[in-house]
């Protein structure tokens, strides 16, 4: 073979080629055009006539951010510590099951995995018709019978808030309970069994031996889990529409909305780049998280 | 022939293919989930349509769409009709299909929501229908619905085929008569809660419905949501006072026990059904549709027991309801498509209407057929003097957000002034940048 028909010789453009235009497609070019469209006065009702800031202007003094900011904090964050806490602790309980060959242990793993396939607007409905608040409502309905509520998850601000948690970790515990599942799969059991014969109790085992060698993972499973939350707006639509008010109202919602509702382009696209901005800082994170464990 | 015994026959021979005649092999051809007539007809336009008529879930309703539009298509042989579905998600349906028009990749014809016409005229997307309507036509068209899809050189831009009205619904046995004032809808409310129902219901969470609903409030109140501009000025002078009396009343059904804290988590008109079917509600605002969805839902004898009146006002003398309803428009410039875009409209207006029970926005048509001739019917149409439509205006779906927000906010506790200010002050800056 000739040097020049040699294809290792072309360097690894020849490689990232097709990948790099299919993602470039797929990922960049929307991006790119959120950007320039950030940068104009276009609605969707006309095409851009002028390049301004005033978009930017518009969307750093509206008085209705720093709400939907505190809102989409506090759904992420709530979000993503019960995802990770939740998807640990069922990847925990799969994994001794499964080392201890008991039945029914792929069943479990099934049943989980099948909120995860549930598209966010039928999440939304479904949560929506368990948290009912008519008389004859699923979940109220159940806590009657015992004598409790009836509680007003969707109508009251805060408890609206709690509802779309739940809602958001019922369907998202299955990503954490995977990437918790496949981590401690690999892990060297020699570890455990040197600190039970060391007389180390199950909790000291599990604070001691366990999560530390899942460090790396809970610390990306955070940034991917933040980066899936913030964007999250299909099943809040579904359950709350970001109501009552603005209580449950994230960014993605509140973008969605300026888009669709107010039809000012130019305004969502500055929303978008901010959840953009947000979601590549939780990725740096995750890069250097990555870099540090080399 | 008249049209009222035009009307009859079509929409009787409709009934007569779809009832009598089992499909055959060659209608279901005719007729697929994408198209309407022959496949290999030379010519085609499509048209974007909603899932409650050709492609209704109810097998005889939708064989009786697909016998009219059978029948339609005769007059346009060599044409077939590409036909597209809109989900339920109306508001952004409606903001997508236009956004695909302004690009010039949208249908030729579409169903355009009424409260979104404003934004399609804005947009200039739209091309007049005259030369299949005439002046007359246009004319006999409810006064409110000519001013919405007319311009002023008097360009027919969409056809309002059907109109809705907002009313409430009662069970007489519970509240035996209607009230015509906000007092009397609140001591009624008040009083059904204290035997043992729910109270008065209504939409109160984020969604269109909502808006709508409570808009009759607002401009009995005396209120407007925009100038001749076009410009929001509902928290503004006289507009604010009413504003916030009509957020005030609905603050109030909640504070009083009228009306339970759970209609701020309402989002469709199903939940009134569901709860007038369960017996835990004895009154609701619902949409004048669902008197027939009421009608197949009850027990006969508990049917009867319900009846619509008009939404209450602050003063019996003071009423007003929000009228909505759906448009056929053309976004070709093809004029063989704006014909036939225009005949799908005229089956909507005619024989749909007639097949479907749903209120024309022409009064030719109430005495075309006895299906609008009922005394229900014949409330709603005296009800529709009070009827206002939705402004058609482009900011009017934000107006609507910040509507939904504000009672969002009261219900929750907030208060009025605070919710109706920082929804004027939201308008205004979205207007601004339209």
């Amino acid at each position: 073979m000739s040097r020049a028909a040699d294809p290792s010789r072309a360097g690894p453009w020849l490689w990232l080629g097709p990948a790099l235009l299919v993602l470039g497609a797929i990922y960049l070019w929307p991006l790119l055009d959120a950007v320039r469209l950030a940068f104009t006065d276009a609605t969707l009702l006309r095409a851009p006539t002028r390049v301004s800031l005033d978009a930017f202007a518009a969307v750093l003094s509206d008085p209705a951010l720093p709400g939907i900011l505190r809102v989409t904090g506090i759904f992420t964050a709530a979000s993503v510590i019960l995802l990770q806490a939740l998807g640990l602790g069922i990847a925990l309980l799969v994994h001794r099951g499964d080392r201890r060959g008991l039945p029914g242990m792929a069943a479990l793993r099934a049943l989980v995995l099948a909120a995860w396939v549930v598209p966010g607007i039928a999440n939304g409905v479904i949560w929506q018709i368990v948290f009912s608040e008519a008389p004859f409502g699923g979940l109220n309905a159940v806590l009657a019978v015992v004598g409790l509520g009836p509680v007003a998850w969707l109508s009251d601000p805060a408890l609206a808030m709690l509802s779309a948690i739940i809602a958001n970790i019922w369907q998202g515990t299955a990503f954490s309970m995977i990437l918790y599942y496949a981590a401690l799969k690999g892990l060297d059991p020699a570890l455990q069994e040197a600190a039970k014969v060391d007389g180390a109790s199950a909790l000291d085992r599990f604070a001691l031996v366990t999560l530390p060698q899942l460090k790396g993972t809970i610390l990306a499973g955070s940034v991917l889990v933040t980066i899936q939350t913030l964007g999250t707006f299909d099943s809040i639509l579904a359950l709350t529409g970001g109501g009552p008010g603005q209580a449950t109202e994230v960014l993605s919602l509140y973008t969605y909305n300026t888009v669709f509702r107010g039809f000012d382009l130019s305004r969502g696209a500055v929303l978008a780049l901010l959840l953009a901005a947000l979601s590549l800082a939780a990725a740096a994170l995750y890069a250097l998280i990555l870099r540090e464990r080399r | 022939m008249t049209i009222r015994h035009s009307l009859r026959l079509t929409a009787l021979s409709a009934a007569l293919t779809a009832g009598l005649t089992a499909p055959s092999w060659a209608q279901e051809d005719m007729v697929t989930r994408s198209r309407v007539g022959p496949a290999d007809a030379p010519n085609s336009m499509s048209f974007r349509l909603t899932a409650f008529d050709l492609y209704a879930q109810d097998p005889k309703t939708r064989a009786t769409f697909e016998a009219l539009y059978l029948d339609m298509l005769k007059q346009f042989p060599g044409w077939k009709i590409d036909t597209q579905l809109q989900t339920n998600d109306i508001g952004q349906e409606q903001a997508r299909m236009l956004e695909q028009a302004r690009a010039g990749r949208g249908p030729d014809c579409a169903m355009i929501d009424s409260s979104s016409l404003g934004a399609y005229r804005a947009a200039g997307v739209l091309q007049p229908m005259n030369a299949s309507f005439s002046k007359a036509e246009i004319d006999d068209l409810f006064p409110f619905v000519r001013k919405a899809v007319t311009d002023d050189q008097g360009n027919l831009l969409a056809y309002w085929w059907f109109t809705d009205l907002r009313v409430l619904y009662r069970d007489t046995r519970v509240v035996p008569e209607a009230p015509q004032t906000w007092a009397q809808a609140q001591a009624a409310g008040l009083a059904s809660a204290k035997a043992g129902y729910e109270g008065l219901l209504f939409s109160g969470g984020r969604w269109e419905g909502t808006a709508l609903d409570w808009l009759g409030n607002f401009w009995a109140s005396g209120g407007d949501l925009v100038d001749a501009e076009g410009a929001p000025v509902f928290g503004l002078g006289e507009n604010r006072a009413a504003f916030i009396t009509a957020l005030s009343y609905y603050a109030d059904l909640v504070t009083s026990g009228a009306s339970p804290a759970r209609v701020a988590s309402i989002t469709n008109y199903d939940d009134f059904l569901a709860a007038a079917a369960a017996g835990s509600t004895a009154m609701f605002v619902g949409g004048s549709w669902q008197y027939e969805q009421l009608r197949g839902t009850l027990a006969p004898e508990d049917f009867a027991a319900w009846e619509v009146s008009e939404l209450p006002g602050p003063s019996a003398d003071a009423g007003a309801t929000g009228a909505g309803g759906w448009t056929i428009g053309a976004m070709s410039d093809d004029p063989e498509k704006v014909k036939l875009c225009a005949a799908i409209a005229k089956l909507y207006a005619g024989p749909g209407n007639v097949a479907q029970g749903l209120l024309p926005t022409a009064t030719a048509y109430y005495k075309a057929s006895d299906v609008f001739s009922t005394p229900t019917n014949l409330a709603y149409s005296k009800f529709l003097e009070h009827g206002r439509p939705r402004p058609g205006v482009a900011i009017y779906p934000e107006i609507a957000n910040q509507i939904e927000i504000a009672i969002g906010a009261v219900l929750s506790g907030g208060d009025p002034a605070e919710a109706t200010d920082r929804a004027q002050q939201a308008a205004q800056s979205a207007y601004e940048r339209l």
